[in-house]
């Protein structure tokens, strides 16, 4: 399960907007896909569940995926949230 | 893609609604509304929202989520609605969420091609959701 530790670059951390854009480009891919944070595990195709994570600036989130396109989902997801989500740490 | 009706008292309160929805979810969603009265008053028109249900359900194959505020609202949508064709309202689904909570979440669902059932479900988890931070 390939996995990638994230540290939230947006000033507002994970919030709607950005939140939405993570539920579109991880909905492009089979695999499942989460995000940690806190304790908690989120799917990262669920806005009401991303949101729920409640994400502040600067915290450290994991996104993991498991599935056939486990490897692509991860790759994809960094490089389009990078603006959002800043470089892996 | 199904997309969205939005029912409102307030002519200005949907039309802010919908550019939210366009921001957090693209503008790849149809997104209508029907807020206040033919003269522009608050209140509700079961004309209007049939123009909307009209105009969402001519943009959306995969069929359209009604999400309204309070009161009359729910009453002027089942007039609009029985100005349907049946094949048409059978296209419809009337969502209880919470309005700006549902709307944005169903949009965002509808996005990236969900089924009528899945942006139904999507909206509903608005009813709930927490907005504060937990600790």
């Amino acid at each position: 399960m390939p996995e990638l530790i994230l540290t939230v670059a947006d000033p507002a951390g994970l919030h709607a907007r950005p939140a939405a854009r993570f539920v579109q480009a991880a909905s492009r891919f089979e695999s499942r896909i989460v995000i940690r944070h806190g304790g908690h595990e989120a799917d990262a195709k669920s806005l009401i569940a991303l949101l729920g994570l409640a994400i502040r600036p600067s915290s450290e989130i994991v996104l993991a995926a498991e599935g056939p396109d486990a490897d692509a989902a991860i790759a994809a997801l960094a490089t389009e949230l990078a603006p959002y989500l800043g470089v892996p740490s | 893609m199904v997309g969205l009706v939005l029912i409102s008292h307030s002519r200005s309160l949907v039309d802010g609604l919908r550019d939210m929805v366009a921001q957090v979810a693209g503008d790849s969603v149809a997104v209508e509304i029907a807020g206040g009265t033919d003269d522009g008053r608050l209140g509700t028109s079961a004309p209007r929202i049939a123009i909307a249900l009209r105009a969402a359900l001519a943009a959306s194959p995969d069929g359209v989520v009604v999400l309204l505020d309070l009161g009359s609202a729910a009453l002027s949508l089942d007039l609009a609605l029985e100005e349907l064709e049946s094949a048409d309202r059978a296209r419809v689904h009337v969502s209880e969420a919470p309005l700006v909570e549902g709307a944005v979440l169903a949009a965002v669902q509808a996005s990236v091609g969900a089924s009528l059932a899945e942006v139904v479900t999507a909206a509903a988890a608005a009813a709930t959701m927490a907005k504060l931070p937990r600790d």
